[in-house]
């Protein structure tokens, strides 16, 4: 029998001791975990190099705020789509849509899928619908309680609804899209009369061909293109929206690598314990006549085999995880692909193994360098490997791992910067907690004054339980707080009847009546503010950009179209910061938002020009106001003294407070104002605060991976003292201690750890909130009096659990028979 | 390396000062020796300075012989059991064990001349407690790549009475129970040579005695080399040599 298989075999004699099982549940834990993003992200991946050159539904695509009429010549297919924002009404019933106004030839490439009924696969078929139809999709149809069929109310236009859009080219980009799609035929469009000089509308220009033929094409359009227009490869499509999945799918890899460096503590603690409980064994087998190299066949292949086995059951508990992660925040057209990948089960396996290796060939060297006159002499320590050995083992591995998850150098640098300081930090917060500790042990008696002697004599030990458990209790506060709070917070502020609907696309003419119906119906609204769209383009007649320095030129203020108003009055939620107010001067005035102003470095005299349409009007700048963005009120970046911006199209733009009780209210607006926009703020903030949920719903789920490789690094590291505490228990036994003593003991030791885990995380948890709500949202920071509750109990239980599982049976153990297991 | 280095790992010092003058003619190694050794020293440094255990001792058994190692404890007879079934190096002089010089071989090349040549009893038993009494005997045959290792394991575990114990775990076998187990070990691959460390050591005079007659009946039948550590006057008045250790110096050489 070859070395290999006695490895094999002495392996599954031991299989039920527990170091084995830490050590195995760890690696199943972090390799969970690690699987679970790697499918997740493969599986985007992979749908988003399936839509390749689909995802534009073009291979080349133009997009543009203004018609484009003149085009270099080509030979090229075209197909010209305008995208719009509308209301979509049927009876009472009415929702903001996206719509796109197709004709014949949309799209060129890639398919877009039409079904009968709602929820079938549908069949690939020409978007654009029949005449005097439309086609809308499954969210449009339940939010409108319409079937296929019924007729909905488009601006001043009727439509039978002909189909059901399953699904279009590009709609990965659209998982965070708030309004749901409507296909109409570019030819009805005008029918509807519901756009407005001043509406925002998107042109999408198409085009397929040769890649020659595309190449030229590109080449003499670029010059011509004006900066709110952008021309797209469909390379660039999958691009932008892969670096923007990049991102999200970077944090949640290294949210799981936490978990996975946890459970390398877990298996490092469990291997140590191994290879101690193992040194006879080793020492046993060369004085058989196992050489050195025979003894690391066998203990690699028991390894080995370990790793195969943790990493398999890790990448099924992943594959399982990831389809439920999937079913929160993926789209519909990403869970349609087939789950599992390949590439991430040998990633997967490859990081398992390394994790253990990291974690547990210290230890086994030392197994292997036991010498065999240990049979004679017990207490034989084994060769000792180099501490740095050991070190670079562990910490090279650690540092791939970290590498390999967080992709790039300074993403790599911080996350060991943040996590050598989180060590630090929390270790000195045990250390403190366990001095606490020592106080109240004092004042305590009885098993309470033995098991928190217990938590204090394993200090080392102890610390180790605290750190990783207070890290795991403080992740998942964290981000439960961080959602709650800031969604929260945020509406707290408002105050109360604020505005909770925006009137947009109002045009000139109807201005009055759209005033009158409000107050008629006696609702607190705000003014009515013309809007012109305009983009920024002169600072005293020198293009913007060469004002700025290089770094800042890539500001989004100056590639997209502002929304400019006049006015005479100062609006109510906005000061006055320097200059005075244009009032009513019919003077080429403006005034500027200050942060926009600091941004772009703009001052109280400085001409600005501003490009709308083929005009250019300018205006100096004699004030410089702030603004409450949060006053939920229109607001505006630059508001001209009036009768500047009078020859430009102007469509109007208010907001007002509906109470919930008015139900007739809005139906009758867009009755009344077909062509009037009405977004609903209550609907916005719930599509935000539902996204935001699925995400940390998501990210919750991994924190469970945390939390179990928490109790892992708990049970390894009361494993690896179990021999100690039970010859303890067996003398305090023979002393005559009661087994409910000793029980007693045992629970006031880990409960004490779990409360103070649970305490440190608390105060870690509210010190971080506090830094986020100050410095990145400007709320007042607050405290959370449950969670000083919640997390301690939580811990307390977890802990205790873990703890009393792990040890109870020592004292279970007759005294004589310890006596003879441990002689 | 300081003092106290070495006193932690004692198993490094090797050679530490230059060889000592070589032993009389007579004393080496001989045809027909199973073991042999001369002019063995061992010295371990420790925090008060270097420390001899072993003085300048030389011996030789024959095969088939039996030879008592006896002494008070700190004597250094286990240290001696450990030199010359190679366990250990020596700080100064040579040993010959089946016909191979152990100082020229490296640990590891020590081990594989042990593999299936030589057969240990412990004090403590020493049976791997995950492993049933059968599988125990199964181990050294299994290292050693026996074919009819599962056969042999089982023939041994029934010369020493134990075949109804077969698939008990040494948990569940009494002491004397697990010492038969262990010898049944140390004689299942036919080593020429069997070293035993103070095998009744832990158990009671009675059990102890029906051990002792099992070893030397086993070792009778097999022919085996026998080398026993013992303070147990009566015990080593069975074997064939007596070589009796005082403070790391031998005392008195009884030959049969």
């Amino acid at each position: 029998m070859s070395f290999a298989r006695i490895g094999l075999w002495l392996l599954r004699r031991e299989r039920s001791a527990g170091e084995w099982r830490v050590l195995l549940l760890a690696l199943v834990i972090g390799v969970g975990s690690v699987s679970t993003t790697g499918f997740l992200g493969d599986r985007v991946k992979r749908a988003m190099s399936e839509q390749g050159a689909r995802f534009l539904g073009a291979d080349l695509l133009v997009t543009s705020p203004r018609p484009i009429d003149a085009w270099p010549a080509h030979t090229l297919e075209a197909s010209a789509a305008l995208e719009f924002a509308s209301m979509v009404s049927r009876g009472d019933a009415f929702q903001l849509g996206t719509l796109r106004a197709v004709d014949a030839a949309y799209p060129l490439r890639g398919e877009v899928r039409i079904a009968e009924r709602p929820f079938e696969a549908g069949a690939p078929r020409p978007a654009q619908p029949p005449p005097g139809a439309v086609y809308v999709d499954q969210e449009m149809l339940t939010l409108l309680n319409a079937a296929v069929g019924d007729s909905v109310q488009i601006g001043e236009a009727s439509f039978r609804i002909a189909g059901v859009v399953v699904e279009e080219p590009g709609q990965l980009a659209g998982v965070f899209g708030f309004a749901p799609r409507v296909f109409l035929r570019a030819d009805e469009v005008d029918q509807t009369h519901v756009l407005q000089p001043g509406s925002r509308l998107t042109y999408l220009y198409q085009f397929a061909g040769s890649a020659d033929a595309l190449d030229a094409f590109s080449t003499a359009l670029k010059p011509q293109l004006e900066p709110t227009q952008r021309l797209l490869g469909s390379r660039d499509g999958v691009e932008t929206l892969r670096g923007a999945f990049a991102n999200a799918d970077h944090y949640l890899q290294l949210t799981a690598l936490i978990s996975l460096l946890l459970s390398v503590a877990a298996i490092a603690i469990a291997a140590h314990r191994h290879a101690i409980r193992h040194y006879d064994q080793a020492a046993l087998l060369r004085c058989m006549g196992a050489t050195t190299a025979q003894l690391r066949v066998l203990y690699a292949v028991q390894l080995l085999t370990l790793g195969i086995l943790g990493s398999a059951a890790g990448v099924a508990i992943g594959a399982l995880m990831q389809q439920a992660l999937a079913g929160l925040i993926l789209p519909e057209a990403v869970t349609r692909l087939p789950s599992l990948g390949i590439a991430p089960v040998g990633v997967a396996i490859a990081s398992g193994l390394l994790a253990l290796a990291g974690a547990s060939l210290p230890a086994l060297m030392r197994l292997v360098r036991v010498p065999p006159l240990r049979v004679l002499r017990r207490d034989l320590p084994p060769l000792p490997v180099g501490a740095w050995l050991s070190a670079a083992i562990t910490g090279g591995a650690l540092l791939v791992l970290i590498a390999w998850y967080a992709g790039d150098a300074k993403l790599v640098a911080g996350f060991v910067g943040a996590l050598a300081a989180l060590v630090v930090v929390l270790a000195g917060l045990a250390r403190l907690a366990l001095v606490a500790g020592r106080g109240v042990q004092k004042i305590s008696y009885g098993p309470v004054r033995f098991g928190l002697a217990q938590m204090l004599r394993h200090r080392f030990d102890s610390t180790l339980q605290l750190g990783a458990f207070t890290l795991a209790l403080f992740l998942v506060a964290l981000l439960t707080l961080v959602r709650s709070d800031l969604v929260d917070g945020w509406r707290q502020q408002l105050p109360e009847n604020a505005p909770n609907h925006f009137l947009v696309n109002i045009a000139p003419h109807q201005q009055q009546a759209v005033a009158d119906y409000l107050a008629e119906h006696r609702l607190e609204a705000s003014e009515v503010y013309p809007m012109v769209r305009g983009r920024l383009v002169t600072k005293n007649g020198v293009p913007i950009a060469d004002t700025l320095p290089p770094e800042a030129r890539d500001n989004n203020t100056l590639r997209r179209e502002l929304n400019l108003t006049w006015t005479a009055t100062l609006p109510a939620n906005n000061a006055l910061l320097a200059g005075t107010w244009h009032g009513d001067r019919r003077a080429p005035e403006i005034s500027v938002e200050s942060n926009m102003a600091e941004r772009l470095n703009l001052a109280l005299g400085d001409t600005l020009g501003f490009e709308s349409g083929d005009l250019v009007v300018e205006g100096r700048i004699t004030s410089i106001r702030s603004v409450n963005w949060e006053s939920m009120q229109p607001n505006f970046f630059v508001i001209f003294a009036p009768g500047a911006l009078d020859n430009l199209p102007a469509s109007a733009i208010a907001s007002v407070y509906v109470p919930p009780d008015a139900t007739t209210v809005l139906p009758g607006l867009v009755r009344a104002f077909p062509g009037v926009t009405l977004l609903a703020l209550d609907k916005l903030i719930a599509n935000i605060e539902r996204v935001f949920a699925q995400i940390v719903a998501a990210i919750q789920l991994l924190l469970g991976f945390l939390l179990a490789a928490g109790m892992a690094v708990v049970v390894a590291t009361l494993l690896a003292s179990l021999d100690a505490r039970q010859q303890e228990a067996v003398l305090l036994r023979t002393l005559g201690a009661q087994r409910a003593y000793l029980a007693k003991g045992l629970w006031s030791e880990f409960l004490a750890l779990g409360l103070l885990a649970g305490l440190l995380a608390t105060v870690c948890a509210e010190i971080a909130m506090a830094l986020i709500a100050d410095r990145l949202f400007d709320l007042p920071a607050r405290l959370h009096p449950w969670l000083w509750l919640a997390l301690p109990a939580a811990g307390a239980l977890m802990v205790g659990m873990s703890g009393w599982l792990t040890t109870r049976h020592i004292t279970q153990v007759p005294p004589m028979q310890s006596l003879r297991a441990l002689g | 390396m300081t003092p106290a280095d070495n006193a932690q790992f004692p198993v490094e010092s090797k050679w530490a000062s230059p060889s000592p003058p070589l032993p009389q003619a007579g004393e080496g190694w001989k045809e027909g020796d199973v073991v042999a050794a001369r002019a063995l020293s061992q010295r371990v440094a420790t925090a008060d300075g270097t420390l001899t255990i072993l003085f300048d001792i030389a011996l030789a058994v024959q095969a088939g012989d039996t030879l008592a190692v006896t002494g008070a404890s700190g004597s250094g007879k286990s240290t001696l059991l450990g030199l010359l079934a190679g366990l250990d190096q020596p700080s100064a002089g040579e040993i010959t064990l089946l016909g191979q010089r152990l100082n020229d071989l490296d640990e590891d090349a020590r081990a594989r001349l042990r593999a299936g040549r030589v057969g240990f009893v412990f004090q403590s038993f020493q049976l791997l407690p995950a492993l049933s009494a059968l599988e125990n005997v199964l181990l050294p045959l299994e290292l050693a790549g026996r074919a009819d290792a599962r056969e042999r394991a089982a023939h041994w575990l029934e010369r020493v009475g134990l075949t109804a114990r077969a698939a008990h775990t040494p948990r569940q076998l009494s002491g004397g129970e697990q010492q038969r187990v262990a010898l049944a070990r140390a004689f299942a691959t036919d080593p020429e040579i069997v070293f035993a460390d103070e095998p009744t050591g832990n158990l009671d005079a009675d059990t102890g005695a029906r051990i002792i007659d099992l070893l030397f009946e086993l070792n009778a039948s097999a022919r085996t080399t026998l080398i026993l550590v013992t303070h147990d006057p009566a015990l080593a008045a069975r074997c064939q040599h007596r070589l009796h250790l005082v403070a790391g110096r031998v005392a008195e050489a009884v030959a049969a």
